[in-house]
């Protein structure tokens, strides 16, 4: 699959990954649905450059999902996720307007690449799996009736299936408030099976459930469907971890640490200013959290300790500040401190931190992992991310502060900053604060806040795109 | 693992389990289990056994606890020890002020057991899960090797959860009137995991205090894995909300559940009694405003309220019935088809609070959590954990349970008055007691469940016979 000399290659890939005979492997001439189990693994060659290009798509496209849905994305909302970012997956009916064809293929390989990239540990295992599991069934929910059927039966899934003289005597059993809870309609199909294998439906006591039977009616047998899927996708994980670890490719293996490390997106540039003639102080209100901290720490102690110096430094190098803009500004904050202190113990600092001292490395301006994670604050420190580092208690009375007054609102953010996904809490809190947060709103970002400086670039190009539309209003109105 | 030294809590062991599970109160024992500190201490105060009740404990061991039968039980065959019971988590308490926990214990033998029961004399004993290896040997096991794979499917319920309306008794205390809030309990559960969900074999078993637990027996519920779990834990969690939330059960007058329907039937039959008799929900302004809150009207709320503080000597059954009448007639005048919808279904809401069981759901959903054992004695009650006959369940009276100091006294004067009757000297100690009727139904009730093992046993040989 890999290259054209490396036949091993080849051969592990495909016996990782399928539970069949290893040599017998259809090759792909054709792919009949969008949808795909993945049971077959592809056996074509690729150059490295797709190898590369493919994994990334499609752990862009995971990547997503997992924001959208931690940050409580409708069904409506990421419902074309795949397709706005590079992985797009088109059904049959619209073959005239896209290359069916490509995206199947490309769909398909990415698949394979990660599924082995992602099966070396039980967390990045169940990682994969769960959002695969997300990008299937957002892709099977939207094809049409007749397509998923279609899909079902190539597949060959089938589950038993009630007679309609067993529907009757339900019928006749049930009053109609509970037909409706179990939603039961009695002319259409109702599939009897172990409640082990819905939870979902159980859960949310959505379908009748008798004797250790759960009975399905079609409108909820995507759970059926999804069942399926999880369960061959977790055996051919598992499958796949198995040999993974007796394949010793050299040309394989740095690749798909490459693919692990990779945070799911392309790595902004050291140019992060959108922003003509920046000021700090005119910026302010578009920080993100962690600087809007430091920022008010500074006007109301006239100071900040080293390291909330240095990422404050570095952020303002990332909106544009020039050294000597920069320099003026420390000293504008530093009021309390005088002029020889200043040069003496900050200026250096600064200018070092713009490359002009010391090793003249132009640094780059700290991203959320750095922040989040490199340099925790100790006590008496107030650098780092709030929503790491503020207890529960702080952190809803800062949102407080900072005008989120919903107490659902709140509360969504505290629950992902507990399950310590702090740069979703962050976009959530982005999302919220500009008014992005309601679904009928085209602007909603689709990926995490992975940057300060990508937060205040989103905020401002927010601001610009809400007064141009403003504008328009007031011509119409007039 | 050496008992002897003092128990090293390591961080790892925190996935291992999820604490022990008792009654609400040892709450804050749960905390320690975070602490890293070499021991695991409580406050003594609450849970001392003093060296008088430890004598009584050794007794209890040395001449009550049916160790044969419970064995018999966790092993699920009563021919041959297996990894049903030897690979299984068990957690003593060591006696004493201190709460000390001895952790993955495991035993090969019945003997083994028994013997370390009567050298430790755990003043509580806790059962884990079944792992793929035994616990005991955890030290030279590396840590993925040791997986919970089966656990009983457990659930907890417990008198503090009903104390936001119990007005016959409050705090640890509990009478035969509040009983019966754990009995409707029981039957609406027992109802739901027989019918709904298949299981047969429930062993419900008293906390010695003040709730009561459930240990699903069958092996399909053994062999659930915990998003199963959580998904039964959730269907039956029809109660929602703490302390914060006043309306707690929230209903669509056009699609009701069969299992909430059945519930609500089950409930239909004690309600006036329980609630409105013995619990007097309506008696005073406080109680009925917690009720009238589920009222989703201002003007039925206030209507019933006026009515009710200037006759508040009515019954509360006379009060019910006031305020049934408020819904309906409301419900008939109103345009509004969702006001009216919600009128009808409130009074069916209203009484699932009430009586709707109300359970711990983190005892339930984790495979990994461990459970105080039936059969311990409860460390301030000296009552023993008995099981509770399940068709008998409104009978039980919680104060007439066996304690230690009940069975020490039973079985000396038995002894006293039997010294010359040999006739009788075949007796198992509990028979001379009143231990005898429950553990007479706990080993009719392990009989059932290992009837069914041996049938599967019998069909499986007969199935590799015919290959
Ligand atoms: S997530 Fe990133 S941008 Fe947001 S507050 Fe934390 S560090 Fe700052
Ligand atoms: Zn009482």
């Amino acid at each position: 699959m890999f290259s054209s000399t490396d036949t091993n290659n080849k051969r592990a890939l495909a016996s990782s990954n399928i539970r069949g005979d290893r040599y017998e492997v259809k090759r792909h001439q054709k792919y009949p649905h969008a949808l795909n189990f993945y049971s077959v693994p592809p056996t074509e060659e690729i150059t490295i450059d797709e190898f590369e290009g493919f994994a990334f798509d499609r752990l862009q496209v995971l990547k997503a999902l997992e924001g959208a849905i931690l940050r409580n994305k409708s069904e409506e909302d990421i419902k074309d996720i795949d397709k706005k970012l590079s992985l797009p997956l088109h059904s049959d009916d619209a073959a005239k307007a896209y290359p069916l064809e490509e995206e199947r293929r490309k769909d398909h390989i990415s698949h394979f690449i990660l599924r082995l990239a992602y099966s070396r540990t039980v967390d990045l295992r169940n990682w994969f799996l769960k959002y695969e599991c997300a990008l299937f069934k957002l892709r099977f929910i939207r094809e049409n009736k007749e397509e998923r059927l279609a899909f079902l039966n190539n597949e060959n899934i089938r589950w038993k299936n009630l007679s309609q003289a067993e529907r009757e005597l339900m019928r006749e059993k049930f009053t109609k408030e509970e037909s409706n809870a179990c939603s039961i309609t009695y002319d259409d199909e109702l599939f009897e099976i172990d409640f082990e294998k819905v939870p979902d439906l159980v859960a949310k006591r959505a379908v009748y459930i008798k004797e250790g039977k759960a009975y399905v009616p079609t409108t909820e047998q995507i759970s059926l469907v999804m069942y399926e899927f999880r369960q061959r996708l977790a055996k051919a994980l598992e499958l796949a971890s198995k040999s993974f670890i007796t394949l010793r490719n050299e040309r394989i293996m740095p690749m798909l640490d490459e693919i692990i490390k990779y945070d799911g997106r392309t790595q902004t540039t050291n140019n992060y200013s959108l922003i003509d003639n920046p000021n700090a102080d005119n910026l302010a209100e578009h920080f993100p959290l962690c600087m809007q901290h430091l920022y008010q720490n500074l006007c109301e102690k006239h100071h900040l300790k080293h390291f909330a110096r240095i990422q404050f430094n570095l952020f303002l190098k990332g909106i544009g500040l020039t050294v000597e803009e920069a320099l003026a500004f420390w000293r504008k904050s530093f009021s309390e401190i005088d002029e020889a202190k200043f040069l003496k113990d900050y200026a250096y600092n600064i200018r070092h931190n713009y490359g002009l001292e010391g090793k003249r490395q132009d640094y780059k301006p700290l991203n959320c992992m750095s922040i989040i994670s490199s340099y925790r604050p100790n006590s008496g420190e107030i650098h780092g991310c709030p929503f790491r580092e503020f207890s529960q208690s702080n952190l809803s009375a800062k949102l407080v502060q900072m005008g989120v007054r919903d107490e659902e609102h709140i509360k969504e953010i505290l629950n992902l900053t507990e399950g310590e996904h702090y740069q979703i809490a962050c976009t959530k809190y982005f999302e919220i604060t500009r008014g992005l947060s309601d679904k009928n709103n085209d602007n909603v970002i689709i990926g995490t806040i992975e940057h300060p400086n990508e937060y205040l670039n989103a905020s401002v190009s927010n601001e610009k795109n809400r007064m141009k539309m403003n504008n328009k209003d007031k011509m119409v109105n007039k | 693992m050496d008992i002897d030294e003092p128990e090293i809590h390591e961080n790892s062991d925190e996935d291992m389990a999820v604490g022990p599970s008792s009654n609400k109160k040892d709450d804050k024992e749960h905390n320690f289990w975070k602490n890293n500190s070499n021991e695991i201490k409580a406050n003594p105060e609450r849970f001392g056994i003093e060296e008088s009740s430890m004598e009584l404990l050794r007794v209890f061991y040395n001449r009550f606890f049916p160790y044969k039968t419970y064995c018999y039980w966790l092993n699920y065959n009563n021919i041959e020890m297996n990894k049903s019971f030897q690979n299984r988590e068990f957690n003593f308490v060591k006696p004493g002020n201190e709460e000390v926990y001895i952790r993955y214990l495991s035993f090969d033998t019945i003997e083994e057991f028994k013997n370390e029961v009567l050298r430790v004399c755990p003043k509580k004993i806790d059962i884990g899960a079944v792992f793929t290896a035994k616990p005991k040997e955890k030290k030279s096991l590396k840590l993925s090797a040791l997986k919970p794979v089966e656990k009983e499917l457990v659930f907890d319920i417990d008198m503090d959860d009903y104390d936001e309306f119990r007005t016959c008794c409050s705090g640890a205390t509990i009478c035969e009137k509040c009983w019966q809030l754990i009995a409707v309990a029981i039957k609406i559960l027992s109802a739901a995991l027989r019918e709904d969900f298949g299981f047969k074999h429930l062993l419900w078993v008293y906390s010695g205090r003040r709730g009561v637990h459930c240990w699903v027996c069958d092996e399909r519920a053994r062999k659930l894995n915990d998003d199963e779990r959580k998904s039964i834990a959730s269907y039956l969690g029809v109660i929602k909300g703490g302390a914060q939330q006043t309306k707690k059960v929230h209903l669509y007058k056009n699609s009701i559940h069969p299992s909430i329907n059945r519930a609500h039937k089950i409930i239909e039959k004690y309600f006036e009694q329980v609630i409105l008799e013995d619990q007097e929900v309506l008696k005073d302004k406080q109680e009925w405003t917690k009720v009238l809150d589920c009222i989703p009207d201002d003007n039925v709320r206030h209507r019933l309220n006026d009515n009710w503080s200037d006759n508040p000597s009515k019954h509360s059954i006379e009060k019910w019935d006031n305020l049934l009448e408020e819904l309906n007639s409301s419900a008939k005048t109103t345009k509004n088809q969702k006001k009216a919808d919600s009128l009808q279904i409130c009074k069916i809401e209203i009484m699932l609070q009430y009586l709707y069981p109300r359970l711990d759901e983190a005892v339930s959903t984790k495979m990994n959590h461990l459970l105080k054992s039936p059969f311990c004695v409860h460390p301030i009650t000296g009552r023993v954990c008995v099981p509770i006959i399940l068709e008998e369940c409104e009978n039980f009276n919680p104060m007439t349970v066996p304690t230690i100091s009940s069975l020490y006294n039973e079985i000396n004067d038995y002894d006293r008055r039997n010294v010359k009757n040999d006739r009788e000297r075949n007796l198992h100690d509990y028979e001379k007691t009143s231990l005898r009727p429950y553990i007479k139904y706990f080993e009719k009730f392990i009989q059932n469940v290992l009837k069914e093992t041996l049938a599967k046993n019998r069909a499986l040989n007969q199935t590799s016979m015919e290959f």
